[in-house]
């Protein structure tokens, strides 16, 4: 059913957006950047999509067979499924640290054992869209810090590219193999309330939680294994062959043997568990900044018996830490020099330097247009719609209804200084007021999506089932060619009502099922 | 293998042995209290000058009695040595390199670590003494054994190794030189009766009794502790057997490198004193100035080992 949306919706209707619902507005190619907010957002919330049931109430019909296991079991037993899985984390040492919390700095993601279910058709549609995004962006990224086609043909304002921090001089002219700029890309999509996939952000910089993803599959391989066999689910345990293979395509012309190596800023960052597991599934380095030297414009790592060549460097630090000659000084992370030595081609770095540019929320808004511009289709999935503050018509609108959109800062990421309106206090929204009138071009506004909801483990003894909000992070990988992780990671916001599903504001999350056709 | 990783599997070894060898000398000397009451000195404060700790401990506890000393030893947080804190650190280490070693090894090790944050002196209380030292030494055995069954014998394995038995080595020569001019202050009293359950003690903290039974039968000797705790070359945990390990872990590293045979590894003249070396030799010569050239030795292997493997910069 969900299927046939989606088919109706791509073969129909590309240009035009609204669904059967008509609920959600969202963006394309022809009102992108456009100005006024077409509508205002809907102030009553709708009612959010449930993933696993219909309207009536009725299962889902991918969902039909986990909806069945479900009810056969005692809500006592689910608990505890829930409570082994939790043991099971803690047991395995997969933790995130948090950070400003000095007491227990190492938590345990929470793991909500009933899965998510995507169809393969919806799916299909879903992986030709993020593929067609990540080459956008990837294009655009080679085109901003090479020509500048798009911002001569005044397709993106020169000065929302040009006044960003984070577009990097130190990066005009360094062009990655395959004009890989983005080798590892995590979409944050939304399901709004007509059941419709929307883009709710790119992570471009240094995505994570691909760990998880996979960590919770081996968790539900163990505690719920019949169902899993039952429902064909497609696998996701080669990604870390997929991510060296990608890496290995962007060595530099002449290694035929290239070396990878994993570059993460320690143990005190909040992905470390992932950066250790994906080297060890690699079977690579895992190197701190200490552990490099560039000598004679290459880049090398400090092994018990001498240097040794690094051809591609993975690396999870941001742009700010990664070499102190070029960016901050102070900085302890990264390795003197490197931005040379990626110039001189001697080496990769994934991500390349300068990709934060790509998923500046202001430049978010410019998308589909980018779309368009460089691949000459249609976006295959919208994006939230979205407004710029620079423009003084459409952030004066804002303003007037500034209880109804959601304000986010352009330059932050990870959930980091997002107000919602309809749940911000009135000193809260006088405050974002305040920020926002000072600098408009640094922030943009969104109606609220009502992000869908799934049937999860809730009350005080874990018992029941109740909805609670999700979304989906994808994960795209782009060396020579694509490849994409079937499914991604599912956030679930585990107080009830909350939208907010990162993990280091009480979010959770929960295995995703892509079944075979 | 990337020197800072060779670092990290060499200090996590190093706090291992360290919180083991912790464990082993209070559980030690509980149990020979309860059998030789104590007659005028306290005898818990001796332990800490056998840890050369006397001066972090004074500063921060006023009487060296069962409850602080065993606190400082086991549960204090302060106490970069505690049994606690090397738990910490070993795990530390052993965080940022797990890909370098068998998960099964994480495991055990994790799990260490997440009971011993639960510990506090009522843990003590509530297992009992015994029970609770016992539970320790199984986990550290366990951890011993994983290293042993599941890591290929490659260079991580090595640098474990070269931590675990210089801290060894070095341990054992700290608990002789202690004990020896604790309870044994006349030369002439060498090859006599000496105060057997005191000695029993010295060698259960080594895990060494029953060794020593089986090679010199019931009646203790200071030599013959001297000479199975220092020069035994089959015993375990002598210095001799640790420094052989050592030894041959060294040679295997600078082998690897696969260059020609350098200069002989930097384990070679500790490893040398101890093999020509007898129990009444050194007696006879100064056991104190011998033990103390043996903890100097360890600490040149360790320096040198750093700088040639470990060192960043």
């Amino acid at each position: 059913m969900l299927g046939e949306k989606f088919a109706e919706r791509s073969a129909a209707s590309r240009a035009q957006f609204a669904g059967p619902l008509g609920e959600l507005p969202v963006m394309d190619a022809q009102h992108v950047g456009s100005g006024m907010p077409v509508r205002q957002a809907s102030a009553a919330p709708e009612r959010p999509m449930n993933e696993m049931f219909d309207a009536e109430g009725r299962a889902r019909p991918e969902c039909a067979r986990v909806v069945n296991y479900l009810l056969a079991m005692e809500s006592q037993r689910l608990a505890e499924l829930g409570e082994r899985a939790h043991r099971m984390f803690l047991r395995m040492g997969v933790t995130f640290n948090v950070y400003g919390n000095e007491a227990g700095s190492e938590r345990i993601f929470p793991f909500d054992p009933v899965p998510r279910i995507i169809s393969a058709d919806v799916w299909a549609e879903l992986e030709a869209g993020l593929i067609q995004r990540v080459r956008a962006l990837n294009a655009f990224l080679a085109d901003i810090y090479g020509e500048g086609e798009i911002l001569k043909d005044n397709v993106i304002p020169r000065d929302l590219i040009m006044g960003s921090p984070q577009f990097r001089h130190a990066a005009v002219g360094i062009r990655p193999p395959h004009d890989s700029f983005v080798t590892v890309a995590g979409i944050d999509l939304v399901r709004a309330a007509d059941g419709r996939f929307h883009i709710l952000e790119d992570n471009v910089r240094t995505p994570s939680g691909v760990s998880y993803v996979l960590e919770n599959r081996v968790i539900m391989t163990r505690i719920m294994p019949e169902l899993m066999r039952a429902l064909k689910v497609r696998a996701v345990e080669h990604y870390p062959a997929e991510l060296l293979a990608s890496l290995r395509e962007l060595a530099p012309s002449g290694s035929s043997d290239p070396t990878v190596a994993v570059l993460t800023p320690g143990p005190f960052n909040s992905a470390f568990f992932e950066h250790v597991f994906l080297s060890q599934q690699m079977g690579v380095e895992l190197v701190e900044g200490q552990d490099l030297a560039c000598v004679d414009h290459k880049l090398f790592m400090k092994t018990v018996h001498g240097l040794k060549r690094i051809d591609v460097l993975y690396r999870r630090i941001d742009d700010d830490f990664l070499d102190p000659v070029v960016f901050r000084p102070d900085s302890l992370l990264g390795v003197p020099g490197l931005t040379a030595v990626l110039r001189a081609g001697n080496a990769v770095a994934a991500n390349a330097i300068g990709t934060g540019i790509a998923d500046d929320k202001a430049v978010f808004a410019y998308t589909p247009k980018m779309i368009k511009y460089y691949l000459g289709e249609a976006p295959i999935i919208p994006i939230v719609e979205t407004y710029l503050l620079r423009d003084p018509d459409v952030c004066e609108m804002v303003l007037a209804n500034l209880e109804r959109y959601v304000i986010k800062p352009t330059g932050a990421s990870g959930g980091y200084g997002v107000v919602i309106g309809p749940q911000a206090s009135e000193r809260e929204l006088e405050e974002t007021r305040m920020r926002v009138e000072q600098a408009p071009a640094a922030f943009i506004a969104q109606p609220v999506v009502q992000l869908s909801v799934h049937p999860t483990l809730a009350g005080a003894d874990g018992t029941t089932l109740a909805p609670r909000h999700v979304d989906l992070r994808p994960f795209v990988l782009l060396g020579a060619k694509p490849r994409v992780l079937p499914g991604g990671l599912t956030r679930v916001a585990l107080r009830e009502g909350s939208l907010i599903v990162n993990s280091s504001q009480g979010g959770g999350s929960k295995d995703t099922w892509v079944l075979e056709n | 293998m990337l020197r800072r990783i060779a670092g990290h599997l060499f200090w996590a070894a190093r706090y291992l042995e360290r919180a083991q060898w912790r464990a082993r000398l209070v559980d030690v000397n509980y149990h020979l209290i309860l059998e030789v009451p104590p007659r005028d000195i306290d005898p818990w404060e001796p332990l800490l000058g056998i840890t050369g700790e006397r001066e972090p401990f004074a500063q921060r506890y006023a009487h060296a009695d069962e409850a602080s000393v065993v606190n400082f030893f086991t549960f204090d947080k302060e106490n970069p040595s505690s049994i606690r804190a090397s738990i910490e650190a070993a795990r530390t280490n052993l965080s940022s390199l797990r890909h370098m070693i068998s998960s099964e090894m994480w495991l055990e090790m994790n799990e260490l670590y997440l009971e011993s944050r639960e510990w506090s002196p009522d843990t003590l209380e509530s297992k009992g003494f015994a029970a609770f030292f016992t539970e320790l030494r199984n986990h550290f055995y366990a951890i011993t054994g994983i290293v042993r069954s599941t890591m290929p014998r490659d260079l991580s394995y090595d640098f474990l190794e070269i931590g675990a038995m210089l801290e060894r080595a070095d341990n054992v020569a700290r608990l002789l030189d202690v004990k020896y001019h604790y309870l044994m202050p006349r030369l002439e009293d060498i090859g006599g009766p000496s105060d057997g359950r005191q000695w029993a003690a010295v060698l259960r903290s080594a895990s060494a009794l029953e060794a020593f039974r089986k090679l010199y039968g019931y009646a203790i000797r200071v030599d013959r502790v001297v000479e199975i705790l220092l020069f035994d070359a089959s015993f375990p945990r002598s210095a001799r057997f640790s420094a052989e390990r050592l030894t041959a872990a060294l040679a295997r590293v600078a082998a690897s490198a696969g260059g020609p045979a350098a200069a002989p590894p930097a384990g070679e003249k500790l490893l040398t004193m101890l093999r020509s070396n007898t129990a009444s030799d050194v007696i006879v010569a100064g056991l104190h100035e011998y033990l103390l050239e043996i903890e100097q030795e360890c600490a040149a292997v360790s320096d040198a080992a750093y700088a040639d493997y470990m060192a960043l910069d």
